[in-house]
């Protein structure tokens, strides 16, 4: 490792039984003085408890507004090699499947013009190229697309898409995930890459709503598969389950959150008029329960971290939507939040925030769409009510 | 740069997935009907056919080299006929259709540091954002506590034996890039300080109406100290965003001595159950100690104790601590209640207690 | 029909916006549409404005910048930006 004047820190996190990120780096470094810089510095860092980067904002390629982050070290003496750190976000395949071949070929040029370092993957899906130089992205960007990959999105753009496995590995997908994702990344390739909104916007799919890609928490629109009819249940399979030693009593039918179920020893009947769709029953006794037939996704808006006006879940904007190509119904209503949010939004506002100033009664009425009692936890319980006169 | 133009290629979006899928998925694709948690981290998924696919799931450290994506393509190879995957907790999975490979394959995935697991009621990965390794706002390392907590409770990882799932997340400032903000258990870097301004320096190398107009909440202003022009903070209006930073070096928010880590706990995503839930706050502040944060992984290791101790069948933490009430949360997991506990945001007055349903 | 103005014309008025207000402020792609709006009414539209900026930002006369948001700014060596060595 390099030579500097502070105790090396990191190699205590080498062992244990958890895989090492230091070990990583450490393996890039063989052949990367950039990875071993990071070394360096990483460690600098841990003996003086301060982080060294400096944000930078203009980097890019050619056309795109996004996808690269500008990362300046501020000890580029002490750490030439990695003066630019500069990251960027490669928009990932629909719920993260590759085929190894290809991924080598992105290995390969990111050991001949980067770090070595990656992400695998960054927090709203994108694959993550950790660390090079100005000079590198635009031949990194275009030894990319030769290989069929694209960059993903950074700033105040609709980002990267992201989803869950779905279809492609789960009973409980009620709407094509990938399918849905790889269509809305293509149909917005301008607006992945050209920011023009007030702020970012995340799409994520959930295939159901135990939703794996924490759709409701991190997205502005949350697209969660659901069902509409009536659970599907099989008695036999209900009972061998019993058999087998489930307490069918109190751990399915005691933590139903509506109190939908009944269980006699013989047979489970579920009041389905009552069933909120939450999935318990059915995550414990998935070779007895299934969802419905009648099957599609909830729309919902407006979930991100705290910065600025505190965090938010999203919630319901439509509650049942059939999920069919070309999503026309998906993209009118997306089209009509993005020209509303991109006029009237203020900088650095997400869709949820403006919702919260401007009111979701206003907001539904811009967007054309009629209130619905699905969409609120409780009416309002105050009186001071703008009454419309006619 | 080169000399002579490229052709360039835009636009173009990431690969179809469809390419990507291995051909037992893509044969059964939307047909699955069922599946089964074989053993820790293994799992079989059956098909309308009854054709079956079996997953092999390992932990990562997120932070992987190109050898190490490599060492999983030759996994990928040498079991799945070439495909593999990663999941939203940055696991990563390798799928395939004969069963004679799942031993082999979690038996190299273990020689090569990776254990298998993170599925049904474990902890699965951490997800956590950059720290120290890339980013120029974190207030602590992201990847050292990740490692240091995991090193402790890899075990429950490898092992299906708690009440339920328990999801942890670290984001190394309170832009949480890594939203973490629903997460049985959060670790959350925070600045304590608002940005110290080089008086001298910062007309040198920054623009000041742009410093003053990246702030959110107005607290950078246009100054004139001693002949000088540029810029103060009104301290109380600080939220701490570095947002100045970002535009403008010569506010550094970065602090040794008065940065550090806080520890949420309750939150949830999933609709299983109770409805999703925010993390609540429960330790206002840890200093950090870098390499192995012992503080920060004693804490997480007790929450995770006297969770999975007392929780019943199912319930996650925050559906466990809302049926026992807060006030005994404190007192088992012997954290002193503070005024940093009670909130002054917005709508404060929401999660005061208004009501006589105390428990003594 | 109002006569439109050119995609060539609305760049270069916006190049002129950018670039006298470097410096002082950042103009976001939407404050660059309002703009032409307010300047020129009808006879600019939302297509007209998104291909001026894609015109400047392809030819390199502008950059998309971010610092907390995105905006369009004229190429410049930033504060922060250490020299590539």
């Amino acid at each position: 490792m390099p030579e500097q004047k502070f105790p090396d820190k990191l190699q205590e996190l080498k062992s244990g039984a958890w895989p090492s990120f230091v070990k990583e780096i450490e393996n890039a470094a063989q052949t990367s003085p950039m990875a071993k810089d990071l070394y360096g510095q990483l460690n600098q860092s841990y003996n003086e408890k301060i982080g060294h980067w400096k944000h930078g904002g203009i980097v890019g390629v050619l056309g795109y507004g996004g996808g690269v982050i500008g990362r300046y070290s501020d000890l580029p003496e002490t750490w030439p090699n990695v003066s630019h750190f500069h990251t960027m976000r490669i928009n990932q395949p629909a719920a993260w499947f590759y085929r190894a071949e290809d991924l080598r070929k992105v290995c390969d040029i990111w050991e001949k013009r980067g770090s070595g370092l990656t992400n695998m993957h960054g927090s709203t899906g994108d694959i993550i190229l950790l660390g090079t130089t100005t000079p590198e992205l635009e031949p990194i960007f275009n030894e990319l697309t030769a290989i069929g990959f694209d960059l993903g999105g950074s700033g105040s753009c609709m980002r990267t898409p992201s989803c869950c496995v779905g279809p492609a590995r789960c009973e409980w997908a009620m709407y094509d995930t990938l399918a849905l994702t790889y269509d809305l990344t293509m149909t917005y390739q301008d607006e992945l890459h050209r920011p023009a909104f007030p702020y970012k916007f995340k799409f994520k799919m959930a295939g159901c709503p135990n939703d794996c890609v924490a759709s409701i928490a991190r997205a502005d629109m949350s697209i969660i598969g659901i069902w509409r009819d009536e659970i599907q249940i099989d008695q036999d399979a209900v009972r061998e389950y019993a058999e087998r030693g489930l307490n069918i009593q109190s751990v399915v039918v005691g933590r139903c959150p509506t109190r939908c179920m009944a269980w006699d020893s013989k047979e489970l009947f579920i009041d389905n008029e009552n069933c909120s769709r939450c999935m318990h029953c059915i995550n414990v006794m998935h070779r007895a329960l299934r969802p419905g037939n009648d099957r599609g996704a909830t729309l919902l808006i407006g979930s991100k971290a705290p910065i600025m006006e505190g965090a938010l879940l999203s919630s319901v904007l439509v509650p049942f939507l059939e999920i069919v190509p070309p999503y026309d119904d998906i993209k009118g209503l997306v089209n009509n939040i993005w020209e509303l949010w991109a006029e009237e939004g203020k900088n650095r506002e997400r869709v949820g925030e403006f919702i919260q100033r401007v009111g979701l009664a206003n907001f539904l009425d811009a967007i054309g769409l009629e209130p619905e009692p699905e969409m609120i936890a409780f009416p309002r319980e105050n009186p001071y009510v703008f009454y419309r006169t006619e | 740069m080169a000399a002579e133009p490229v052709k360039r290629v835009t636009d173009i979006g990431p690969p179809h997935y469809g390419k990507y899928l291995p051909p037992v998925v893509k044969a059964n694709y939307g047909k699955w009907v069922d599946h089964e948690i074989l053993e820790p981290g293994v799992m079989v998924h059956i098909a309308e056919s009854g054709a079956k696919v079996y997953t092999v799931r390992a932990a990562s450290p997120r932070l992987i080299s190109v050898n190490k994506i490599r060492a999983y393509c030759d996994l990928a190879d040498k079991y799945c006929e070439g495909f593999l995957r990663f999941t939203s907790r940055n696991n990563v999975e390798f799928l395939t259709a004969k069963a004679e490979n799942v031993a082999p394959m979690k038996k190299d995935l273990e020689a090569l540091g990776h254990p298998v697991g993170g599925m049904a009621n474990s902890i699965s990965n951490i997800v956590h954002t950059q720290g120290w390794v890339h980013c120029h706002s974190a207030a602590t390392d992201a990847s050292g506590i990740v490692k240091s907590v995991m090193d402790a409770l890899h075990e429950e990882f490898t092992h299906m034996r708690m009440p339920g799932k328990l999801r942890i997340a670290l984001a190394c400032c309170l832009n949480m890039c890594g939203a973490v903000h629903c997460s049985d258990i959060a670790i959350l870097g925070i600045h304590r300080k608002p940005p110290k301004v080089e008086t001298e320096r910062l007309p040198k190398i920054c623009e000041i109406p742009t410093a003053v107009a990246s702030c959110p909440t107005a607290a950078v202003r246009p100054a004139n100290i001693s002949g000088v022009n540029t810029v103060e903070v009104i301290e109380e209006s600080c939220m701490y965003c570095a947002n100045c930073f970002t535009v403008c070096p010569a506010m550094k928010l970065n602090d040794a001595e008065n940065d550090g880590l806080s520890i949420w706990v309750g939150g949830k995503v999933s609709n299983a159950r109770h409805e999703p839930m925010f993390s609540k706050l429960a330790i206002p502040y840890i200093p950090n100690n870098p390499p192995c944060w012992p503080e920060v992984v004693d804490a997480v290791v007790n929450i995770v104790k006297i969770w999975s101790k007392n929780a019943q069948p199912y319930e996650r933490m925050g559906e466990w601590i809302e049926r026992i009430g807060w006030p005994k949360f404190f007192k088992m997991a012997g954290i002193p209640f503070s005024r940093e506990h009670i909130d002054d945001f917005k709508h404060a007055g929401l999660t005061y207690k208004r009501s006589t349903h105390i428990r003594f | 029909m109002p006569d439109m103005v050119s995609v060539a014309e609305v760049a270069d008025t916006m190049f002129k916006l950018v670039k006298q207000a470097a410096g002082l402020k950042k103009y976001k792609a939407m404050d660059l549409e309002k703009a032409m709006r307010e300047l020129y009414g009808d006879r600019v539209d939302k297509a007209v404005s998104k291909a001026a900026i894609k015109e400047l930002i392809d030819s390199g006369r502008c950059v998309y910048t971010y610092f907390g948001g995105s905006y369009i700014e004229i190429p410049h060596t930033e504060a922060a930006a250490n020299p590539q060595g």
